[in-house]
Order: structure tokens, then C-alpha cells, then sequence
């Protein structure tokens, strides 16, 4: 550290410099460094120099986004500035081993944190009046006025006891993490599946849950083959996970992606790619099983013994035996085998490619079948899934080295699989929960059960604009939402689907509070915004997922400008409820990590079992003032503060591998799954039952095509004759690179990485007489964007991908989102298990000519209102 | 003399940018301003669209215009081969920015000034890597003495859509995918 301060002196001139650019930030330019405590004011060049010549710490800093990475992130703070930011150097990187470095994202974090858009203090909408609402459809347009705490605090309180008292608690729609509002009575509350798509059903009833992760991520360099539907890990998991799938394609296994998207992660990956149209997956599927089983290439011994409903042999007990998958796809009953070519109509992909395709993956063993939830996320993504473990199944790779079927891996467990090497304790605490809500709210309520008052995120505006919600096998019931209570819980308004809808929805209600760390656009539409703060202002956390590592990171600064925790918000509305903060929240956060750190136990060397990881000294647990006993493990406490990670070391043919499914395949009577027939149910009568009652959609029990809403068939007015629609474009709305959700969208350096640009195939552009640097609109039967455009051959002709989670910039004159946020054109068209269909929304393009003048994302103001506006 | 210079497997990057960003992190640079920075070339036709991305900074030439161009001195190679630039000596006259073939030097609005890549000579100086090196997610780009990069790992500086190496001889080495080959 020595050599550091020498070098941070020479380079004090341009630290210097740098700082005083801080003096401008008022000004609305982007913060590249600020004095935590001090705002962002004006930092005097005496002052600057000396903390440019100081020298600092490395401390291990939260990267608390919900991206699929799970990252090491460091920051270097010099008198509580935060300087620059680096990712894992705590041991030496090599493949079997590697550093758990951070993405663009995650790098950018301090861009987040200080950036001159935080919130700063409460305010109100200028036009909000308590009672009322006032001038509700000001809500989005409206002024600000800055406001204390109290009475920012005492409103809330006052607006949930009038409406608990007028209308009833089921009028506040809310998540039910906010336990005032459990003490209060409870919410209606939002439920769904988000991001896991239509996977959980069919995994609760086909393989009893089992298989979301994969093999170990060692094993990835057994397999022969291995495909990945839907994947794009380079966007969507940044971090390791495109990196251990190199690692396989490099140990000589053959990669093929399957995606209407030859995507960044496909150019790296990719031995082949094969296209396929949003929503048609199931076709394809159903064409490579028809060839599979006509030219006997499936693995029968291997059906007959784990699955049952593939034929009319093995069927599950009461099952009509014509309802069989093999008769389905031979069109034995309903006369149309489901062919190549059949699929091709559908699928859009070459007949022979099918076939090239399905004898790969029917012959190659061992072979590594894995799935995203991305060709999930439509409505009747269950087929999908059906059709996906189906055709799987058929090959017989499971319970061996390098052969796996597995779905739904994606996020952080993306090339990983098996139980969590090293985990962290539990937090405790009482957790007052939701009494008119007892169900979980992920991935879904039971639907046959009554105890629950949710609204799934696809249809929350469309119920609050009408009046009318889906509950299960209640049907359609009444509710009347006059509160959205949006504290702590991300950003709905963006992030759910029909955002325009949305909008509506926000602009009827009565009160609209929103906790946020940037006006976005859920805070926008609100009357009441609370500035909270990031992890990097709380006393630290947890950050787990990939079995191999945990994190655990530390305060970074104190919080900034007025900016109060989720969780003290959550006491205060508590307390002007009448309630004792102990009730509302029984633990403080210093006790509740430090339960973390002392529960944290790590795999044994021989893999037998656990042990404690974390030795704790009385002195630690005195330092922290909490509630412990001391413990021996394996590292000591400050040790493990200060590294900040701790990663089980890995090499090939060490203890702690994993093959799922080892112990049914080797013994099925001994260890039968969690299904109802105690094997993989290709056919699944308690699945059909379950979706229906969901009350949107009739599933098959077997994997079935059926046309999806939004789909390849819906882009025409009549298929049969093949007449297209005014929407004939079919839009997939991806993860983005530039942003995880709605996290990260605002910051410069990001948006000047990644454009935003709708992906085209040049042919859809020629035929609409666009051109490479035109401005189009994207219009779908909910809404329309503006973006410019990317033409590429890497698109399927027919069909386009604009990134999820731009903030909302709707034009009020036009109606028109000038950022692309792709939820103002994904309708919230409900089926399946409540399935947001994120991956399939019809549109037209054409060529912009209207008035807005379309700059740059990076050129854009940051969104700082003059409520936020001065430090003084 | 030494040469410092940089290694790039083409064939292993994920387009992720994670060395744009730790670059722009370490030298605390605005939007606008790019000392390293990922760009991509693509072609062929649906079904077979090809695309190979290049992550580019300052190449530390042997032969560097900048520096031959540079009329206050400012600009000047270190013992190792790494172009420096002495901000005091700066007068922000663009010389190097327009002699530099691959676009390295970035004039800087509000210092009047340029600035660029010097490879992290600080960090180098202490024994640790360039920033964007530590930060890349593929572990694609590597640092070194080119001529030992080159017996490691082989490369060229000549891919198609680059300048002729023959103008300032790059230390960059690339290993190129089939469709970036010249």
C-alpha cells in the first residue's frame, strides 16, 4: 500500500481534476465522484488533493441488482470516497477455480450509487391532495415540492387507515413484504411467476421439482453435446456462466443454441444455431420427437422404466391410453403426424435442420439438454415445457456424466447444478406475514385454494382500471384498488406488462406512494416518493446463488442526503399505524447479518455433510454489540469481512460433485421422484387440472401445440389462408446487456456501451422501405416505442428483439415511449399459471417521421427535478 | 528496448464490455470519452450471419505518430514501451489525435486536453495488471512483453477491418475468428 500513496500523488492532478468536475454535478452532469456526507457539494481543490494523496481501503461492495451474475465487487474508498472499483483478485483465477469476476454492471455500480440522479429527499406531486388524490391525472406530469420525513410518513399513514376504513384492506394493492401493512390487516398483494416463466407447474408436476439446476459445473465438460434453448448467459448471466460453458465447448463438447437470436452469447458459443419463431418452440419439438420415434432413434428401454404417457403401455393410472404423446406425434388419433415439415410451417425452422437436429441430439451421449426460461415466458409456456422434458426424456440422458435435462436453468444457477456448496445462515426475526394472503406470492398461489386475495402481475392494471381480477377457482371476483403501495418492491410500473394500462391504473387510485433510489418510473407516477438507500449505505448483506461461492459485502458510505432504509420506512409507517416497531420488525440489521454470518457452513473436505465456516471471538461479537456466542470454524471472522467471499476450491474428480437424478436412475423403487406416479410424467393429468383452474387457459396433460396468444399464427387476420395481420412482426423482449431489469438503465457510461436498438433482419427492413440509420416506431395492439435501429442477419427474418427494462419516457402528446420500454407493447394477455408473455408480442414497424426529435439514450438529461434539485 | 503490448483472442469474447466500463471506471471517464473501447464487424446472410468483436485501446506502438507528431513533447514512450502522456506538457493542440491511425488519443472538452490509455502504468508500476485485463470475463485479453505474448500465444495485427500494422507497428496481437482474417 505504500507504493499507492506515492502514486496516488503523482496522479493527484488528475484526481484533482476530477473531483472538481463533482462542483458541476448540481448542474445535472454525471457523478464520477462525491463526498458522502457532504452531498454532492462542492469539493475545494485543498480538500481534493487531500484526498487524492490519502490512502485507502478495498472494501467488498454489494452488486445487489437481480441480474444472473452473483459477482465480487470491490471499492476502493479513500476517506469514505469512493475512488474506483475492481472484482475478484482474492486468489488465483484459473478455470476449475475461477475468480468470481463482475460484468459491466456490476463495474458500474458507483456510477449507481453517486450518481447526481439519486433521490435526495421525500417529496410530494404538487397536485396531490390527501383524501383524493387531487388531480390524479397530473400523476406522471405533474411538479414536485420536497417535503420532511414526517410529514411524508404521517401521509402514508393517514391515506392506508382512510382507505382500510372506507373501503377495506382489500383495497390496497401492495406486496405483502411490508409487514406495517400485514399489522394493519393486510393487502391485496401482486403474485406471479416473473422471470421463471411457465416452468414451475410443469416442474411440480412432471419431475417433482427436480431439475432446475443441472449436473455439477465441472461435469458441463463431460458431456458430448450440449444444448441450450433460449440461453443467452452473456447478457442475461454475465459473470462466470458464459465462461464455464467455453470451458465445456474448449473440453471438446459441441454447442448448438436454439433462439430466433443468433445472440452474442451464440457468436462466442455456438458450433450451430437454430432458429426458431418466438412461441413455436413446442412445433419444433413435437417435429424432432415425429423423427425421432420414425426412425426408432428414441431410448425406449429408458421410457419404459422412469416416465410414464409416452405410449398407450405406460401410461399413468386412469389415463386414457389414447392420450399418449408417441400416438399425439404419430397423429394416430387426430391424423396429423406432427412432421418436419409440419413443424417447419409453424417454427419457421428448416425441415432438414430438424432432422440434422433431432438425430444429434437422439444419438449423441452423453448430452447436456438444457433449457432457460426464456421460450417459457409466453402464455401457454407450459406446452413449451411439456414438450422440452418430453423430447428430452426420449433420449435417456439423466443420472449420468455429461447427460442432463434441465430446465429453467438460468439466473444465477446457469451452468451450475447440485446443492450449495457453502451457504449463509438464516436472518431470523419474526416476519409478520399477510393475513389476507397465505400463499407464496412466488412463484404463485395454489389455485384450488381460497386463502389468498392476489392479483398476478399480468393482469394487475387490467383489474385495477376494471374492477375485476382472476382468482383461481373462485373465478372472476370484484376488487376495488384505491392505494398502490409500492414500498420496496423494485419497479412494477416498468417491469410488469401493459404499461400503458399501467398508467391508467395508476392515474384512477386514490394514493400512489413509491420508495425508490431514482425517479423511476414507478416513482414518477406516484404522489408520495421516498429516497432509500442502496446496499452499498447499509451495514452489509448476502449475496448467494452459484452453490460455489457466497458473498459478503460491507458498508461503503454512510447514507446519502436524507435517504433512509426499505426497512426503517417500513417501522416508521408501522408506528404512525399504531403499532410497536418490534412487531413490524423484530431484529436490527447488524443482528440479522451477524445470524447470517454465524449460520454460514461450508461442504466438508470429504463431502459427508457441513460444518460451521466462521470462527466468531466474543471480541467480534462485542465490537458488533449483538446477540451471539462465540464459534470455531474454518476462517475467522474480520478475515472473511475483509475477503469478502468465500469460494470452495474445485478440481476435476474432487468430493463435491453432483449428477442429478443418480439415485432414481440406479434404484426407481427405492428413490422415486415427487410425482405423482413416483417417475418423469410425460403425461400429467394433475398439471392439466392445475392450469385450468387457474381460471385463464386449458392445457393438454400431454405436450401439445397449441397456438399461442401473441404467437407466430396471431401475426396473420387468417392463417389458413394466410392472410397477415396489421401486427405481423413477431417481438421477443430480452435481457439486456446494458441494464439488469430496470437496475442500471440510467447510467451514461452504460447507455454508451449499449445502444438500445431494435435488432431487425434487413429483408423485414427493405420490405418496409426502412434504412440502417432510420428512427422507427414499433407498434403493437398496446402501444408504441420509438428506437433506432440495428439491422442485422443474425435476426430471423420475421421476427425482432428490443431489451427489457428501459424507463418509461412517454410522450403526452403522442402516447409514444421515446425509450423503448418494451412493456408498453407487451399486453397483459394472461394465461397458463399467470405467465407474463414477455416472449412473443405481435407489432408492426414502420419508419418514424413524427416531431420527437430522437437524441442518443447517453445524451439525455438525467431525470433531476428541481425538488431534488440544490444541496442548499 | 522493451515493448509492453496487449493480447486479444477474438475468438473467446463475449461482447460484454466489461473492459470498456473498468477502463472508463479506472480513469474516471465521461460518456463520450473511450480509452479502451468493443466494437463489432458482422456479415454473412440469414441463416449463417457471422459477427467477430475487436476490444481496442491504445496499441503502444513501436512506432507511434502520436508521439512523432506531438509538438509540445507531451507525448512520449517509456522505458517499457508504453506511450505516455504528460498532461502538463499538453496544449491540447489534436496532432495526436488526428495521426493516430486506431483513434487512441481522446480530446477532452472540458480540460482543453488529451488524454489516453497508458496501460495503467501506475497499477503496472506496483506489479498488478491493467484494469481491463483483471476485469475481462473470458480472460481474452492478456498484457505483456509482445514479444513473449507472441511466442505464447501467436497473433497478428492485421485483421480486417484494422489499418495496416505497417503505419506505427501496433503492440497488439489478435487472434483472429476465420472471418476477421486478411
Amino acid at each position: 500500500m505504500a507504493n499507492l500513496l506515492e502514486n496516488a500523488k503523482k496522479y493527484s492532478m488528475n484526481r484533482r481534476s476530477f473531483l472538481g468536475w463533482t462542483a458541476t454535478l448540481t448542474a445535472g452532469t454525471a457523478a464520477a465522484l462525491t463526498l458522502p456526507g457532504c452531498g454532492l457539494a462542492k469539493v475545494d481543490a485543498d480538500e481534493a488533493a487531500a484526498i487524492a494523496g490519502k490512502e485507502g481501503e478495498w472494501i467488498t461492495a454489494a452488486c445487489w441488482h437481480n441480474c444472473g451474475g452473483r459477482c465480487l465487487n470491490k471499492a476502493y474508498v479513500v476517506d469514505g470516497v469512493v475512488l474506483r472499483q475492481k472484482t475478484d483478485d482474492t486468489h488465483p483465477d484459473t478455470p476449475d477455480y475461477p475468480q468470481q469476476r463482475g460484468c459491466a454492471r456490476g463495474r458500474s455500480q458507483r456510477q449507481q450509487v453517486f450518481g447526481a440522479d439519486r433521490l435526495k429527499y421525500p417529496m410530494k406531486r404538487k397536485n396531490w391532495e390527501p383524501g383524493t388524490g387531487g388531480k390524479r391525472d397530473l400523476r406522471g406530469r405533474d411538479e414536485w415540492v420536497r417535503i420532511s420525513w414526517d410529514e411524508a410518513l404521517d401521509s402514508i399513514a393517514a391515506e392506508l387507515k382512510r382507505i382500510k376504513e372506507s373501503y377495506g384492506n382489500k383495497s390496497i394493492l401492495s406486496k405483502s413484504s411490508i409487514t406495517s401493512i400485514n399489522a394493519l390487516g393486510g393487502s391485496m398483494t401482486y403474485w406471479g411467476t416473473t422471470s421463471d416463466g411457465a416452468w414451475p407447474k410443469p416442474q411440480q408436476f412432471m419431475n417433482g421439482n427436480r431439475s432446475r439446476g443441472s449436473n455439477d459445473r465441472l461435469d458441463l465438460k463431460n458431456a458430448k453435446l450440449i444444448v441450450l434453448w433460449g440461453s443467452n448467459p452473456a447478457w442475461s448471466s454475465a459473470g462466470n456462466p458464459a465462461y464455464n460453458y467455453k470451458q465445456a465447448k474448449d473440453a471438446g463438447a459441441k454447442i448448438i443454441m436454439v433462439d430466433p437470436f443468433y445472440t452474442d452469447s451464440a457468436q462466442l458459443l455456438a458450433d450451430e444455431w437454430i432458429p426458431v419463431r418466438p412461441g413455436t418452440d413446442t412445433a419444433l419439438l413435437l417435429g424432432m420427437a415425429h423423427y425421432m420415434i420414425t426412425n426408432n432413434l428414441h431410448d425406449q428401454a429408458f421410457l419404459d422404466k422412469y416416465c410414464v404417457g409416452f405410449d398407450s403401455d405406460h401410461m399413468p393410472e386412469n389415463a386414457d391410453p389414447k392420450e399418449n404423446f408417441k400416438d399425439y406425434v404419430l397423429g394416430t388419433f387426430d391424423g396429423q403426424p406432427k412432421t418436419p415439415e409440419w413443424a417447419s410451417e409453424h417454427c419457421g425452422t428448416d425441415a432438414e435442420l430438424i432432422r440434422t437436429f433431432a438425430h444429434q441430439v437422439a444419438v449423441t451421449k452423453p448430452m447436456t439438454f438444457s433449457s432457460s426460461s426464456a421460450a417459457a415466458r409466453t402464455v401457454l409456456g407450459e406446452q413449451f415445457c411439456q414438450a422440452f422434458l418430453t423430447v428430452g426424456w426420449m433420449t435417456g440422458n439423466v443420472g449420468k456424466p455429461g447427460a442432463s435435462i434441465c430446465s429453467n436453468n438460468r439466473h444465477n444457477l446457469q451452468s451450475y447444478g447440485g446443492p450449495a456448496l457453502v451457504k449463509a445462515g438464516k436472518a431470523g426475526g419474526s416476519s409478520l406475514p399477510n393475513p389476507l394472503y397465505k400463499q407464496p406470492t412466488f412463484p404463485g398461489p395454489d389455485p384450488f385454494h381460497t386463502d389468498w386475495h392476489g392479483i398476478v402481475w399480468d393482469e394487475a392494471w387490467n383489474a385495477v382500471v376494471t374492477g375485476e381480477y382472476t382468482a383461481g377457482v373462485r373465478g372472476k371476483q370484484p376488487c376495488d384498488i384505491r392505494a398502490l403501495v409500492n414500498i420496496g418492491v423494485g419497479n412494477p410500473l416498468n417491469q410488469a406488462t401493459n404499461l400503458m394500462k399501467g398508467i391508467e391504473a395508476f392515474r384512477k387510485v386514490e394514493f400512489v406512494v413509491n420508495s425508490a433510489h431514482f425517479l423511476t418510473t414507478t416513482a414518477k407516477y406516484s404522489d408520495i416518493v421516498l429516497p432509500a438507500t442502496s446496499e452499498w449505505e447499509k451495514f452489509g448483506g448476502f449475496l448467494t446463488g452459484n452453490p460455489e461461492m457466497i458473498i459478503h459485502y460491507s458498508q461503503i458510505t454512510e447514507p446519502l442526503y436524507e435517504c433512509k432504509d426499505d426497512n426503517w420506512i417500513n417501522i416508521e409507517i408501522g408506528k404512525r399505524l399504531g403499532f410497536d416497531p418490534k412487531e413490524i420488525d423484530s431484529l436490527s440489521e447488524v443482528q440479522k447479518v451477524f445470524n447470517q454470518v454465524a449460520g454460514c457452513t461450508v461442504i466438508k473436505e470429504d463431502g459427508s455433510g457441513y460444518e460451521t465456516l466462521i470462527t466468531i471471538t466474543a471480541e467480534d461479537i462485542a465490537e458488533l454489540a449483538v446477540d451471539g456466542t462465540p464459534q470455531q470454524g474454518r476462517i475467522g471472522y474480520k478475515e472473511f469481512k475483509e475477503r469478502g467471499i468465500y469460494q470452495v476450491p474445485r478440481s476435476p474428480g474432487d468430493k463435491f460433485g453432483h449428477i442429478d437424478y443418480k439415485e432414481f436412475i440406479e434404484d426407481p423403487e427405492k428413490n422415486p421422484l415427487g410425482t405423482e406416479s413416483g417417475k418423469f410424467q410425460i403425461h400429467s393429468q394433475a398439471l392439466m387440472d392445475n392450469i385450468e383452474a387457474f381460471g385463464w387457459s386449458k392445457l393438454a396433460p400431454i405436450a401439445k401445440y397449441q397456438y399461442v396468444t401473441e404467437g407466430y399464427e396471431e401475426t396473420y387476420s387468417d392463417y389458413e389462408k394466410q392472410v397477415k395481420a396489421d401486427c405481423p412482426l413477431q417481438l421477443t423482449t430480452i435481457h439486456y446487456a446494458r441494464r439488469s431489469h430496470s437496475t442500471l438503465d440510467n447510467i451514461p457510461g452504460l447507455r454508451e456501451a449499449f445502444g438500445n436498438e431494435l435488432y431487425m433482419n434487413p429483408s423485414d427492413a427493405e420490405a418496409r422501405g426502412i434504412h440502417k440509420d432510420d428512427i422507427v416506431k414499433v407498434t403493437s395492439r398496446h402501444g408504441s416505442v420509438i428506437r433506432p435501429l440495428y439491422l442485422t442477419e443474425r435476426m430471423m427474418p420475421g421476427t425482432l428483439t428490443l431489451g427489457q427494462g428501459a424507463w418509461a419516457e412517454i410522450d403526452e402528446e403522442s402516447g409514444i415511449c421515446k425509450a423503448g420500454a418494451v412493456n408498453v407493447l407487451n399486453g397483459g394477455l394472461c394465461g397458463g399459471q399467470g405467465t407474463q408473455g414477455y416472449n412473443t408480442c405481435n407489432v408492426q414497424v414502420e419508419k418514424y417521421n413524427g416531431p420527437i426529435r430522437l437524441q442518443p439514450d447517453d445524451t439525455w438529461p438525467q431525470r433531476i427535478v428541481s425538488a431534488q434539485g440544490g444541496t442548499k | 528496448m522493451a515493448q509492453l503490448g496487449f493480447y486479444f483472442d477474438m475468438t473467446g469474447c463475449s461482447k460484454c464490455k466489461t473492459c470498456q466500463i473498468a477502463c472508463k471506471d479506472k480513469n474516471d471517464l465521461k460518456q463520450g470519452t473511450l480509452f479502451r473501447r468493443v466494437t463489432s464487424f458482422e456479415g454473412g446472410k440469414y441463416p449463417h450471419p457471422w459477427i467477430y468483436n475487436l476490444s481496442i485501446a491504445c496499441n503502444h506502438c513501436e512506432k507511434p505518430k502520436c508521439v512523432e507528431n506531438c509538438p509540445s513533447g507531451a507525448l512520449y514512450k517509456r522505458e517499457d514501451g508504453i506511450v505516455m502522456h504528460d498532461q502538463e506538457k499538453c496544449i491540447g493542440c489534436r496532432l495526436c489525435t488526428w495521426s493516430c491511425p486506431y483513434g487512441a488519443p481522446q480530446y477532452i472538452e472540458e480540460l482543453g486536453k488529451v488524454r489516453k490509455c497508458d496501460m495503467c502504468a501506475d497499477l503496472i508500476d506496483k506489479g498488478e495488471n491493467p484494469a481491463c485485463v483483471d476485469a475481462c470475463l473470458m480472460r481474452v485479453l492478456k498484457y505483456g512483453d509482445i514479444e513473449e505474448l507472441k511466442k505464447e500465444y501467436g497473433g497478428t495485427s492485421d485483421i480486417k477491418g484494422m489499418p495496416d500494422s505497417s503505419i506505427t507497428k501496433p503492440s497488439f496481437l489478435i487472434k483472429p475468428k476465420s472471418e476477421a482474417k486478411r
